[in-house]
C-alpha cells in the first residue's frame, strides 16, 4: 500500500517580491484561492505534482519580520511557528534587487531552526541596474541551496521543483545572530527553565512579550536580572540592527557594483503618479475609467444573461404544467436568478480592475497621496483599499483591512466599509430607480445615471462622516503611523487575476443563487397557504395573495414600516433583505408574479401599477426615495456580519455595527418620505 | 523652498526634498518609534533622498540605502529619525 501523505512547503518572502508570480507558475493547474478561509488558514494554497510527488505550496502573507506589526504579519508569523512540525520546509523568495530587507527576514527563519530553500528572483532587474551578484558566494555564506529565477518567464521554476523533490532544505545549527552578551545568562536561564532548545525561540518568546511563544510566570526568573534592559521593544531594536550589520557584511562580499546606472521605469512614472496634483488627475481618471467600464462595458454581457433568462422563463412558463408550480418556477425562481446573475459582469470587471491595480504597485500610491486625506476622519490612507473594494463586495474589503497596524484605524475602516455602494445593491437600485426617475437627460446624461452616481457618492460620504463621528468614541490603542514599501512597477498577472476574478464571481452567483433558490421557494408556499378560512379545514391552500400567510406577517410588521412609506409587500422584500440585499430583486419577482392580474407583464411594471387601498401608488417618488436610502444605509447582509465578526473577534462591534447603520437606514428613509410625500 | 539653514533640518521630516542626506540615528524618544522604520532598513548611516511629499504636509516618499529602496513615510515617523545633509 502506498501512503502518499502531502509534502507541504511555505513560500515565504517580504511583500512585492514576486511571490504570487512564483506561486502561480509553481502551481498553475491546482489552485485554491481560500481568502475566507479563516484567520489559522492561509491564504492560498495550490499544488504540484513533480516526479510522481504531491506538493502542496501554502502561500502565507508577505511579511518584513517575524515581529508582527499587523494582523497580516501576525497570522504569517503564527502560522511559521506553531506548523513547524507539520510543514517539510520554506521556499524564501528574495528579490534581487533588495536583497538586504529580505534577508533580515530570512535570517530570523534560518534561526528558528527551520529547513529552507532560498529563491533570488528578478536577477535581470539587478543586472539592469547594474549590480551583480556573485551567487555562487552567496551560496556558500549562507550555507544554503540558491536557486535564481525569473518567475515571469518561467526561467527556475523546474529547479525549485528538484530542489524540493530532492529535499535540498538546508537547516542551520548555528545563530546568525549573536544575542547581545548582557542578556545571554538571563537568556540561558529563561530557556532551560522553559524547555526551550532553540536559544532564537526563547529569544523571540521575551522580545515579543509572549505573543510569539508562551512565557507565563516568569516573573520569578526576572528578579534579580537587570530588567530595564529587558524591555521587549528594545530587544527588538537590538536584534534588528544587529542582523542588518551581518547582512551588510554578507553582501558587501557578494555584490560588485557596476558605474552602470538606468533609470527604472519606477522612477519615470512615479513623477507622475505620486505628483501633488497630477497624481490625484490620473487617480480621479482611473476611477472614472473603472466606473465607466462597470457600467457601459458590462452593458453587453448583461443584456446577454438578461435575454437569456427572459428567454428561459418564457419557455418554462410555455412548457410547464399550467398551475402555481409554473408561476413559481417562470416568474419566481427564473427571474430571480436571473436578477442576480445579470450583476456578475459588473461585479467581475470592478474585482479585475482592483486586482491589477494592487498587483501593478500602483494601490501603494493610492495609499501615499489618500492619506493626509484620510487621517482627519480616524482613517489610515490603506483603508482606501478596503473603501474601494467594498464597492464591489464588503467582504473581501473588510478582510483586507489585516495590513492596517492601528487597532482604532482597521476597526474603524471595518465598521464604515459596508457603507461603500456594493455591488449587491445594484439590482435594487437599478430597479428603484427605474420606477422613480424618468428616462429625460440632462445634458446628455441620463437622469438615471446621475441618480445612480449619486449613490455611489452617498455611500462613500456617509462612510467618512460616521467615521469621523465614530472616532470619538474608540480610544486609540498605540500609534497610529504610515511606514510603507513603494513597489516597483510591474506589469500584472493578468492571467492569474482573471482566474482569481472568476473564482470570485463564482462564488457570489452559488453564494446568492442558493439563497434566493430557498427564500423564492419559501415565500411561494407562505404565500401560496393561508389561515384556515372554511371550518374544519387545517390550513387553506391557494389563497388569494392578501389572505395568505405572508401577507399576515408582512401586515404584522406593516404598522413599524408605514412611517417609511412601505406597504407589507416591501416590509417581506425588506425582511428577505437581512439575508443578503440582492434577495430584494427575487422575493419582489416572486410576489408581483403571484398576483397574476396580468401574468404577461413584466415585474418592474406590475409594480409600477401597484396601487394602495387607497388608490395612491406604492412606487411613488417618496417611497423610492425611502427605499434607495434604506438600501443605501442598512445593514442586510449576513456574510458581511460573519467577516466583522471573525475579523474584529466582538460579538459587541459587530451588533453596535446592525444597530447603528440599520437603525440610521431607518430614521434617514423616515425623514426623507415624510418630507417628500 | 527651504534652505539649509532651517532649524528642524536634523530631522527627517523638514529636510529639503532632492538632496542626499545621511541617517546619523533616532531622536531619544525611539522606543516610541514604530519598529518597523528600521526593520525596512532606514537604518543609521542609510544615506537617502525625499523625492516627493504628498500635499498638506501628507506623507513623505524617501528612497534611501544602496538598493534605492523606497518607502513612505509621515513627518510624524520622520520626526523620530535625525540626519544631516551628505558632503
Amino acid at each position: 500500500m502506498q501512503e502518499t501523505k502531502k509534502k507541504q512547503v511555505l513560500l515565504v518572502g517580504n511583500p512585492n517580491v514576486g511571490k504570487s508570480t512564483v506561486f502561480n507558475t509553481l502551481c498553475n493547474k491546482k489552485q485554491k484561492t481560500g481568502n475566507y478561509a479563516g484567520v489559522t488558514v492561509a491564504s492560498h494554497s495550490g499544488q504540484y505534482t513533480y516526479k510522481d510527488e504531491e506538493v502542496e505550496v501554502v502561500d502565507l502573507p508577505g511579511s518584513y519580520s517575524i515581529y508582527p506589526s499587523s494582523e497580516d504579519e501576525a497570522i504569517f508569523s503564527k502560522f511559521l511557528i506553531d506548523e513547524q512540525k507539520n510543514y517539510a520546509g520554506v521556499v524564501y523568495i528574495l528579490e534581487a534587487l533588495s536583497l538586504k530587507r529580505g534577508l533580515l527576514l530570512f535570517q530570523q527563519i534560518q534561526d528558528l531552526g527551520v529547513p529552507m530553500i532560498l529563491v533570488v528572483n528578478q536577477i535581470d532587474q539587478a543586472e539592469r541596474r547594474g549590480v551583480d551578484i556573485d551567487i555562487k558566494k552567496f551560496s556558500e555564506t549562507l550555507g544554503i541551496t540558491i536557486i535564481q529565477t525569473n518567475a515571469k518567464e518561467q526561467i527556475g521554476i523546474d529547479e525549485i521543483r528538484e530542489a524540493v523533490f530532492s529535499n535540498q532544505f538546508v537547516k542551520t545549527d548555528t545563530l546568525s545572530f549573536e544575542t547581545p552578551n548582557e542578556h545571554k545568562d538571563f537568556l540561558q536561564k529563561f530557556a532551560s527553565h522553559k524547555g526551550i532548545d532553540n536559544p532564537y525561540k526563547a529569544w523571540i518568546a521575551l522580545s515579543s512579550e509572549g505573543e510569539l511563544g508562551k512565557i507565563e510566570s516568569i516573573k520569578d526568573l526576572l528578579a534579580g536580572s537587570d530588567t530595564k534592559s529587558m524591555v521587549p521593544k528594545r530587544l527588538q531594536v537590538q536584534e534588528t540592527v544587529r542582523r542588518y550589520q551581518k547582512v551588510d557584511k554578507i553582501l558587501a562580499d557578494v555584490i560588485t557594483k557596476k558605474p552602470q546606472f538606468k533609470e527604472l521605469l519606477t522612477e519615470k512614472l512615479d513623477k507622475v503618479l505620486v505628483h501633488k496634483f497630477w497624481g490625484y488627475v490620473v487617480f480621479m481618471f482611473i476611477l472614472l475609467i473603472i466606473f465607466q467600464s462597470v457600467f457601459f462595458l458590462a452593458e453587453y454581457p448583461m443584456n446577454w444573461i438578461d435575454d437569456f433568462f427572459a428567454w428561459l422563463s418564457a419557455f418554462s412558463g410555455e412548457h410547464l404544467p399550467e398551475g402555481p408550480v409554473n408561476s413559481l418556477i417562470s416568474n419566481g425562481i427564473i427571474p430571480g436568478l436571473g436578477g442576480i446573475m445579470v450583476f456578475a459582469p459588473q461585479i467581475g470587471i470592478l474585482l479585475y480592475f482592483l486586482y491589477l491595480l494592487e498587483d501593478s504597485g500602483y494601490m501603494a500610491r493610492v495609499i501615499f497621496l489618500m492619506d493626509r486625506f484620510l487621517r482627519p476622519f480616524g482613517l489610515n490612507g490603506k483603508s482606501i483599499v478596503p473603501l474601494v473594494s467594498g464597492t464591489a463586495c464588503a467582504i473581501p474589503a473588510v478582510i483586507s483591512t489585516r495590513n492596517i497596524e492601528n487597532v482604532r484605524e482597521r476597526l474603524l475602516t471595518i465598521l464604515v466599509t459596508p457603507f461603500m455602494t456594493c455591488s449587491a445593491r445594484l439590482p435594487v437600485y437599478s430597479i428603484i430607480i427605474g420606477l422613480i426617475i424618468s428616462d429625460d437627460t440632462f445634458l446628455g446624461i441620463k437622469y438615471k445615471a446621475l441618480v445612480l452616481m449619486g449613490m455611489y457618492l452617498l455611500g462613500f460620504v456617509v462612510a467618512l462622516l460616521s467615521s469621523a463621528i465614530l472616532k470619538r468614541f474608540i480610544k486609540n490603542q498605540g500609534k497610529t503611523y504610515l511606514v510603507m514599501d513603494l513597489p516597483a512597477y510591474k506589469k500584472p498577472l493578468f492571467g492569474y487575476d482573471f482566474k482569481l476574478v472568476l473564482g470570485k464571481v463564482w462564488d457570489f452567483i452559488t453564494g446568492a443563487g442558493k439563497i434566493i433558490f430557498i427564500v423564492s421557494i419559501i415565500i411561494w408556499f407562505l404565500s401560496y397557504f393561508g389561515p384556515q378560512q372554511k371550518p374544519g379545514e387545517m390550513v387553506a391552500a391557494n389563497v388569494e395573495l392578501d389572505h395568505s400567510y405572508l401577507a399576515k406577517m408582512g401586515k404584522a410588521i406593516e404598522p413599524a414600516i408605514a412611517p417609511l412609506g412601505y406597504d407589507w409587500k416591501m416590509g417581506v422584500g425588506i425582511i428577505t433583505s437581512f439575508v443578503a440585499r440582492e434577495v430584494f430583486v427575487g422575493t419582489m419577482s416572486t410576489l408581483y408574479s403571484l398576483d397574476s392580474d396580468a401574468p404577461e407583464m413584466k415585474v418592474i411594471d406590475k409594480m409600477r401599477n401597484d396601487v394602495k387601498p387607497d388608490g395612491g401608488k406604492v412606487f411613488n417618488f417618496a417611497t423610492g426615495v425611502s427605499v434607495l436610502l434604506f438600501y443605501a444605509f442598512a445593514m442586510q447582509c449576513v456574510s458581511t456580519l460573519a467577516v466583522v465578526y471573525r475579523e474584529t473577534k466582538s460579538w459587541r462591534w459587530t451588533a453596535f455595527q446592525v444597530v447603528m447603520m440599520t437603525g440610521l437606514a431607518y430614521f434617514v428613509s423616515m425623514f426623507a418620505y415624510q418630507i417628500l410625500k | 523652498m527651504k534652505t539649509l539653514k532651517d532649524k528642524d533640518l536634523h530631522k527627517l521630516s523638514g529636510f529639503p526634498k532632492n538632496i542626499m542626506g545621511k541617517i546619523l540615528g533616532y531622536d531619544n524618544d525611539h522606543l516610541k518609534m514604530p519598529n518597523k522604520i528600521i526593520e525596512m532598513g532606514l537604518l543609521p548611516e542609510t544615506v537617502f533622498r525625499i523625492l516627493y511629499q504628498a500635499p498638506f504636509s501628507g506623507p513623505m516618499y524617501v528612497e534611501f540605502g544602496d538598493e534605492k529602496s523606497r518607502i513612505a513615510l509621515r513627518e510624524e515617523e520622520g520626526n523620530y529619525i535625525i540626519v544631516e545633509e551628505l558632503n
